[in-house]
């Protein structure tokens, strides 16, 4: 048995950008020799430019991306591995996209609901009370019986964050939660999140929200060119990180910070 | 002109004609529907060989004339079957597999507006491509899908006339039958035109409102995005 919750061991991926002429069509490297380890409660930040592949990454942890090498483990099982039931791996990762993508169809009660019938097989009325539960953790009950296009970018993704809380996963990843939000709407999901971190939630999250990583992260993931440049304590990359081109992110995004 | 139509000898012609019109229509829609999900689907994730497939069956069913698709089935599967078939059964199998090469086309095209994202989501919670397709995929998809049924539903409605052609009384072979009871040509004609004219107005009005009805905030933005 493995002390970690999920790993990641020598992940390889890239995909092919489709251009109008053969010849346009270009290999993009997004994943090359990544690994990682996640132990249980672990918080880590991945962090760098944007087309740096960290996505690609975060979505091959899922299997919602097949890498083309390397293998991804959750618990001992390795996903990777031919014949993996990956439905019922996927079903005890919890995911969170950037730019949220609910069932449009149902309401913010029903996206939470649909895994807990579906794929827990739970009875009517527990679905209905553990995706109740899901939504007032993050605090958006109000919202039970409105449409994904009735509600504001950050309620949206709150309930995004509830539907990948419900399964009681065993870790969450999160692909830049809050990128796609409006300014005035991070601070919302940030706190939500904050409020996960409390709780020892394990996560790995792709983000830029430079406060909210030092607050909460034992450790953050410097990504740059399909591959991890750096790691280390936020102290480190607030302070003097090693490597020239973590500096010049960090001053990048801190100046940034500041300006707002 | 119209004294026909106080006659009652016509009556159980142009209702049978009404109705058979009405039944070939429903139920080749409906079958449409059914083949044309599976096409689309199979359009997408097929191989190179299923794919190939679907677009000649597409190509043949949108490429050739409905009344001779109608010719070759009542005159050719019976012989190679070697057994006696209705031609009521055979029309309805004609226009069903006719509406799937059109329908696989509109039901393709609303999936595929939202197939990306929401087959992730699915994925993402631990549903299997099925259950995706099932839960998520599909149920938007006809919501988005039901403007193009109803046209659909006219252009059927109207194909029915080449049904006197292989000796079945549609609404045209019942307007043949009163003309020549009659020989009264255009009035005959025109009120004929005026059945399917009400009909086909009131359906598409009552397809309207189950638009309106099913419509989710949303789904439809993602039609036009």
């Amino acid at each position: 048995m493995t002390e970690y919750v999920m790993e990641a061991k020598n992940v390889y991926k890239s995909y092919c950008i489709k251009g109008e002429e053969k010849e346009e069509s270009k290999l993009v490297e997004a994943v090359k020799d990544v690994s990682l380890q996640i132990r249980k409660g672990d918080i880590k930040l991945i962090f760098g430019p944007s087309g740096s592949g960290k996505s690609t990454f975060l979505r091959c942890m899922a299997m919602l991306d097949i890498p083309d090498k390397g293998e991804i483990y959750l618990g001992g099982e390795c996903l990777t591995a031919k014949g993996v039931d990956l439905n019922r791996a996927r079903a005890r990762i919890g995911f969170v996209f950037q730019h949220i993508y609910l069932f449009r169809h149902l309401t913010a009660l029903g996206n939470v609901e649909l895994a807990l019938r579906q794929v827990l097989k739970l009875p009517k009325a527990e679905a209905r009370k553990r995706a109740m539960d899901a939504l007032a953790e993050v605090k958006i009950t109000e919202c039970a019986s409105k449409y994904p296009s009735q509600m504001s970018g950050g309620q949206a993704q709150r309930v995004g964050i509830a539907r990948a809380i419900a399964r009681n996963p065993d870790i969450i990843l999160l692909d830049e939660p809050t990128s796609a939000l409006d300014p005035e709407l991070t601070g919302e999901v940030i706190d939500t999140l904050r409020d996960l971190a409390k709780e020892g939630t394990t996560m790995l999250i792709v983000s830029h929200e430079m406060p909210f990583a030092k607050e909460v992260a034992e450790e953050m993931i410097f990504y740059d060119e399909g591959h991890i440049v750096e790691t280390g304590p936020p102290s480190l990359f607030f302070n003097a990180p090693n490597t020239d081109r973590a500096k010049q992110f960090m001053t990048r995004i801190i100046n940034r910070t500041t300006r707002e | 002109m119209f004294e026909f139509l106080l006659d009652p000898r016509y009556y159980p012609d142009i209702l049978q004609g009404l109705s058979l019109t009405i039944e070939i229509t429903l139920f080749g829609v409906a079958l449409g529907l059914l083949l044309g999900t599976l096409l689309a689907i199979g359009d997408i994730y097929g191989g190179k060989l299923v794919r190939g497939a679907i677009a000649v069956y597409v190509e043949f069913f949108r490429g050739s004339p409905l009344f001779v698709q109608l010719f070759i089935a009542v005159y050719t599967v019976p012989a190679i079957l070697n057994m006696r078939i209705d031609h009521y059964v055979l029309a309805f199998l004609v226009f069903g597999l006719n509406s799937a090469g059109y329908q696989k086309g509109y039901i393709k095209g609303a999936m595929q507006t939202i197939f990306d994202d929401q087959m992730a989501a699915g994925l993402s919670v631990g549903m299997s491509k099925l259950q995706t397709l099932r839960y998520v995929i599909m149920p938007q998809a006809y919501r988005i899908v039901i403007p193009s049924w109803t046209n659909e539903f006219c252009s059927l409605t109207k194909s029915t006339s080449v049904l006197s052609f292989v000796g079945l009384l549609d609404l045209v072979g019942a307007g043949r039958t009163i003309i020549f009871g009659t020989m009264e040509v255009l009035p005959v004609w025109f009120i004929i035109g005026l059945i399917y004219l009400v009909w086909i107005t009131g359906f598409s009005k009552l397809m309207d409102i189950i638009y309106e009805k099913k419509k989710i905030p949303g789904v439809e933005l993602a039609m036009q995005s």
